[in-house]
């Protein structure tokens, strides 16, 4: 043995735990740092991947599955400012009361309903899809844009006729190269939102970043000065 | 068609000087109230202001006024220096400001000869009463960016998609599209329009007053001080820096003499 090597002796038992505990507790802090670093990060480039969380409980549930489809309603049925104005809208509590005063006796939801309208007051739905107050989303002007007849082509050459395979996919599922579509107005809301007849609470399925938008832009051929949205 | 390129005359013999504009102005684009303590810092925010100067002794004083507001030049001072291109000239002859781009450097600011720059020093605020009667398509600025007359480029969109929507073009002189301080002059002291159009009320004023008409045709500037009878000129125009804005001199008529300011 050479003098004045490192020599292991095994360290005493309280020692040992205490090392133990420090080590978990060391081992919990990176944890959670790299959580939230990924968390960060994640959302930052793209949807976050760690507490993504589920879509957003409503104060009445209210199945798009039921009333798109299986009822067949139009989404301007009731979000009737979509193709008008800026914003899509939520109908007011009489719209939904003008069938509920006769169906759905029974059930819990549309008691509560009831009682809302009842009391002259208004939903308080929890917003699923928020842009950023410094951003001026137009529906009017996107819908206009993917609606009417429309070619389905690879590679927008005129816009105001055709339709890329990416978008057509998203309303048409089997949609080919080359074919002709006819859109309705309530057609062209999946390209952003996603098939919500099929979701039973909605969630947002595009990230709706900029880079979102601006790629979108850029391909259909759509301005893609700051003014467009940013003012 | 050409892109346009906005613009404004200004006639300086037309302007009373009743702020009118710029109670417009601060209402169409949720501008903070300003209060005395932010005048005595010199920090307000006024996109538009009247300048006013005061001619002569008294009592033989006269009052002179100038609406100044930011003049979308077309060699500007301001965005060459900003590091991230949170403004910058677009292809309709704006100085944009893009308010999430901004850091908040103040560069552009001590870049600007007219001062019309404004840095949000602090958050904004309105009386409760007031939150109600902000406009939903402006953007409200927190504390720390730059902001400056945009021509109420929300009014354009707005009336570009319109026109867009109806497949009409846009009307010159268009109330829905004319900024907010030219609907409130009440003495239209302020036109707003397209250069690019030659057949608009703004570039027919600008051929008058100025000698020449049109976008980017300088080649005449010094003509007009050979004729009396032209009163226009841009505001500090020795700088180079091609102003969207023309002014049109006051006319004083007990002097007979044209006075340029
Ligand atoms: S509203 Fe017209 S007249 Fe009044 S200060 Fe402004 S520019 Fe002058
Ligand atoms: S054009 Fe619009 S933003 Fe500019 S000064 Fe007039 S009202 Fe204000």
């Amino acid at each position: 043995m050479i003098p004045g090597d490192f020599q292991f002796s095994k360290p005493p038992k309280n020692k040992l735990i205490l090392l133990g505990v420090l080590g978990s507790i060391g081992f919990i802090v990176f944890a959670v740092i790299a959580l939230i670093a990924t968390f960060h990060i994640s959302s930052w480039i793209d949807k976050p991947i760690v507490f993504a969380g589920e879509a957003p409980d409503q104060p009445i549930e209210f199945p798009h599955t039921i009333h798109v489809q299986e009822l067949g309603l139009d989404c301007t049925f009731c979000h009737t400012n979509v193709t008008k104005g800026a914003s899509a809208s939520i109908p007011a509590v009489n719209l939904c009361m003008s069938c509920h005063t006769q169906l759905g006796d029974g059930s819990t939801e549309i008691e509560k309903l009831r009682e809302i309208h009842a009391k002259k007051d208004v939903i308080q739905w929890t917003r699923v899809h928020r842009m950023p107050d410094h951003v001026r989303f137009i529906h009017e002007a996107h819908v206009k844009r993917f609606s009417g007849t429309r070619l389905v082509v690879e590679k927008i050459t005129d816009s105001t006729n055709q339709i890329r395979l990416t978008e057509a996919k998203t309303i048409k599922a089997g949609a080919k190269i080359g074919e002709t579509l006819d859109i309705a107005a309530s057609g062209t809301c999946s390209i952003c939102h996603g098939d919500v007849s099929k979701m039973h609470k909605v969630e947002q399925v595009r990230t709706l970043k900029m880079s979102d938008c601006v790629d979108c832009h850029r391909e259909n051929d759509a301005p893609t000065d700051c003014t467009t949205c940013h003012y | 068609m050409a892109n346009p390129s906005w613009g404004m005359v200004i006639d300086n013999d037309k302007c009373t000087g009743c702020n009118a504009c710029v109670i417009a102005c601060q209402s169409e684009n949720n501008i903070p109230i300003n209060e005395e303590d932010h005048f005595t810092q010199r920090r307000p925010i006024q996109w538009i202001r009247i300048e006013r100067y005061w001619e002569g002794e008294f009592p033989n004083v006269k009052a002179r006024f100038i609406p100044v507001l930011c003049q979308h030049c077309a060699d500007a001072p301001c965005e060459p220096v900003c590091p991230v291109y949170a403004t910058y000239h677009n292809d309709q002859g704006l100085n944009v400001q893009v308010y999430n781009r901004c850091i908040g450097t103040r560069f552009c600011a001590n870049g600007c000869p007219y001062q019309v720059r404004h840095f949000n020093f602090w958050e904004p605020e309105w009386p409760d009463s007031l939150e109600n009667q902000l406009n939903p398509d402006v953007t409200v600025r927190t504390r720390g960016i730059m902001e400056k007359c945009t021509f109420c480029v929300q009014r354009i969109q707005r009336t570009k998609r319109e026109s867009e929507k109806n497949n009409t073009s846009i009307k010159d002189g268009d109330r829905q599209l004319n900024p907010a301080c030219v609907n409130g002059c009440a003495t239209d002291a302020l036109v707003f329009g397209d250069f690019n159009n030659p057949e608009s009320k703004v570039s027919k004023m600008k051929k008058k007053e100025l000698g020449h008409g049109g976008h980017g045709d300088h080649s005449d500037h010094d003509g007009h001080k050979e004729h009396d009878e032209k009163r226009g000129y841009h505001l500090l125009e020795e700088y180079g820096t091609h102003p969207s804005v023309v002014y049109l001199k006051k006319v004083d008529y007990e002097s007979k003499t044209v006075e340029k300011h």
